[in-house]
């Protein structure tokens, strides 16, 4: 240490990066192991297993911290955000970090009842008319109770474990780990943008004042949709650490996927609008499209839970987006959509390579859309775009990046085309994207479009 | 094919293989300790790993006790192994029913009584199986555990070390340490530490060993590394004393650096987590406890 500060504050940087690094890589390659070690945890089934969880309930805040602090929730959340973060996550990686969630127990009774009653101002059987003590779900950061309220509404009361956001906060400030986990986790992305990224995310979903914020703006503008439902916010019964929601019922993913395939198309026609509802019309973006959040009824019908991870676009930021698709699929003039993608700091002005090369390997993505006529969404498509989005040996690797603001898009392929895949969901959606293309506006192409064009004019003028 | 002994899978796999192993199904009763005890709690903490290669760095400063393990193991040949029984060990006795904990206990007696010979340093004759070289080792274990929780893991107030000292001279007992003997108040211990000072040195074999252990060998890029910051961890947590003989700079705990250790320990203990049956053990014991607290509590 005979270094002046400057050299012992570098080397006190290195330190800290390869601490971190190494335990990342050893994470990724343990992960491996997950894999070939069944029967996990939990793995009782049923009642045993319900039990089970209740005997290991988290008892108060030194529970919360030990099973979710010394980096075991940032792993966790890494786990849950993995489909955006990188394709190139190994999937045992991906279980291991999944399954380390699954594992977390939940609240005991008294302890979710203490965190209401700090919230509220009272304990939860004086705040409500009924509250069920058992949780109905595991949110990543709490767990849903169901209530119902005075005025008798059934209400779903998400509650925040208490703690969790300095826990979290203490290890996301570890930033030279964070990065070494990244890197290993992400080689082929921007590490720098993608920890401002992640931590601002984390931070927000944290956030239950600005998670009911973002399902309020949700709700007010899908209010009165024909398919898409966002359950109402209970304004009087929301806080910091405890959002109160209208109770909305349905089946959830696995029950949709033994549906009729009629049945699935309409849903993937429902969730497909509502993605591109949101960024086009209102410049958001959920960017949680995870099978959990979705209850489904027939005919198309889906209700979003879980407005935790929003990305709200500028204008600015939400410009290119649209003069890419135009001037690709509408236009046809790929000069201008290269200068579009040069505007949005996706591709370095003058990159030597042709413009045939740049179309070449952007047109992919926009594969559903490009021309008209009835497409069946595969897994097979969804993986083929992930894996061209972290193709880095193609030649327009060194010239093309991912700007910070649009990080958290990489869901619309990763995550949507995922999920539509899975469905095997077939339609014309280039018909609908041009329903919904601001630059377009085409008329309904669908039964779906005819009853959102009466939906639409029904609304009050924003 | 050193890299295939050392590798990665082996340190993790192996130490939580023993883990797995020596955590019973169905206990015939609760051992030596007991679900209630301060011993189970703090032999299980987020610190273990640091206070386990703290414990080794502390007894090999004994030339006796140094010598023995010079003389006697071939550990360098698998330190993995080595350092994996060791813990499964830990485990049988603080975990395993008390016929599971003796049975253990008798093994390492048995290989005790071949553990005979004369100290190079000191010309003095040494037994494993001494009383006073046991005394020792047990010391040096208790010691690191109380103070790696203190530096990385969850604080001991006063009461707790008391009895955890008081709890582990079974240990002692189970190993040949004449009932009596061993240490049993936080007192006591420091006290002993303090009286045993004339006798420390860092032999050549312990420099040689402990500097070896420090860096073990073969292992890859990310465990090496690893497991330098574990040892750095288990080094800045000696007392003073020890950082003299070593010649070490003493390192300032901050809160930062304690975080840091934490953290990859974290990191770590998701790794151990990963292993099959890691999580199943652990839930067993810990549906124990609590059952323990309840019944203290009702």
């Amino acid at each position: 240490m005979s270094a002046g500060t400057g050299g012992r504050r570098q080397r006190h940087a290195r330190l800290r990066l390869s601490r971190g690094l190494a335990a990342a890589r050893l994470v990724a390659r343990g992960g491996a192991r997950y894999a070939t070690s069944a029967p996990r945890l939990f793995a009782a089934a049923g009642e045993q297993r319900e039990q089970l969880r209740n005997d290991l309930a988290l008892r108060n805040a030194e529970d919360i911290a030990a099973t979710l602090g010394t980096m075991k929730g940032v792993l966790m959340k890494l786990g849950q955000m993995a489909s955006y973060v990188d394709d190139g996550l190994a999937p045992p990686v991906r279980r291991t970090l999944s399954t380390l969630q699954d594992s977390v127990p939940p609240m005991t009774a008294e302890l979710a009842a203490q965190v209401v009653a700090e919230e509220l101002g009272g304990p939860p059987d004086q705040v409500f008319d009924t509250w069920d003590p058992e949780p109905i779900a595991a949110a990543s950061i709490g767990q849903v109770h169901r209530a119902i309220t005075k005025d008798r509404r059934a209400v779903a009361v998400k509650v925040q474990y208490p703690g969790i956001a300095q826990t979290i906060a203490a290890d996301l400030g570890n930033v030279g780990l964070l990065r070494s986990l990244l890197r290993v986790a992400a080689p082929s992305q921007d590490v720098n943008a993608l920890i401002e990224e992640l931590r601002e995310r984390i931070t927000e979903e944290l956030d239950y004042l600005r998670e009911a914020e973002n399902q309020r703006t949700f709700a007010a503008y899908f209010d009165g949709h024909p398919t898409i439902t966002v359950p109402k916010i209970v304004d009087e019964l929301s806080t910091a650490r405890v959002i109160t929601s209208e109770l909305a019922t349905g089946a959830r993913w696995a029950e949709l996927l033994t549906w009729p395939q009629a049945e699935k198309d309409l849903a993937a026609e429902t969730i497909y609008r509502f993605t591109f509802r949101s960024l086009y019309e209102m410049s958001a973006f959920n960017g949680d499209p995870h099978p959990g959040n979705y209850l489904f009824r027939p005919g198309g019908q889906v209700t979003f839970l879980d407005f935790g991870l929003v990305k709200y676009f500028t204008p600015e930021e939400l410009k290119p987006l649209v003069h890419m698709v135009r001037y690709l699929c509408v236009d046809n003039d790929p000069a201008a959509f290269r200068k579009a993608m040069e505007d949005a700091d996706f591709l370095t002005p003058g990159a030597p390579i042709t413009t045939e090369q740049v179309i070449e390997h952007m047109a992919l993505f926009y594969d559903t859309v490009r021309t008209p006529g009835t497409r069946t969404m595969t897994p097979g498509y969804a993986s083929a775009v992930a894996r061209r989005y972290f193709d880095f040996r193609n030649p327009l690797a060194a010239y093309a990046r991912i700007p910070k603001s649009y990080v958290i898009l990489q869901r619309i392929n990763l995550g949507m085309f995922a999920l539509l895949g899975d469905l095997a969901a077939t339609a014309d959606w280039r018909a609908i994207a041009e329903e919904i293309w601001p630059f377009v506006q085409a008329p309904p192409s669908t039964p779906m479009g005819e009853e959102e064009v009466a939906w639409r004019a029904s609304r009050p003028v924003v | 094919m050193t890299a295939e002994v050392f590798s990665t899978a082996g340190l993790v796999e192996r130490a939580a293989a023993a883990f797995t192993a020596s955590v019973p199904d169905s206990p015939a009763d609760d051992g030596f300790f007991g679900p209630g005890s301060v011993t189970w709690r703090l032999n299980g903490d987020l610190s273990a790993p640091v206070a386990g290669l703290r414990s080794l760095l502390v007894q090999a400063l004994h030339p006796l006790a140094m010598a023995g393990v010079d003389q006697h193991s071939d550990w360098r040949a698998d330190p993995v192994a080595r350092l994996s029984s060791t813990a499964a060990y830990l485990v049988t006795i603080t975990y395993g029913d008390k016929a599971s904990a003796r049975r253990a206990a008798d093994r390492v007696r048995k290989i005790h009584e071949r553990v005979r010979g004369t100290d190079p340093v000191t010309g003095r004759p040494y037994a494993a199986g001494d009383p006073d070289l046991l005394i020792w080792v047990h010391a040096g274990l208790v010691d690191s555990v109380l103070a790696a929780a203190d530096a990385f893991g969850t604080p001991v107030n006063a009461p707790d070390r008391d009895a955890y000292v008081a709890e582990m001279t079974a240990a002692a007992e189970l190993i040949g340490v004449p009932a009596g003997r061993a240490p049993s108040s936080a007192a006591e211990l420091d006290a002993y530490l303090a009286a045993i000072q004339p006798e420390l040195a860092l032999s050549p074999a312990a420099a040689e060993s402990t500097s070896y252990l420090l860096d073990l060998p073969g292992l890859d890029e990310d465990t090496a590394d690893i497991w330098r910051q574990v040892g750095g961890a288990a080094a800045a947590s000696l007392p003073a004393w020890a950082l003299d003989l070593y010649g070490r700079k003493p390192v300032a705990l901050t809160a930062q650096y304690r975080e840091e250790v934490r953290q990859v320990l974290g990191v770590l203990d998701v790794l151990y987590m990963g292993e099959p049956g890691v999580l199943e053990a652990r839930q067993r014991l810990e549906l124990r406890m609590r059952d323990a607290q309840r019944a203290d509590e009702a």
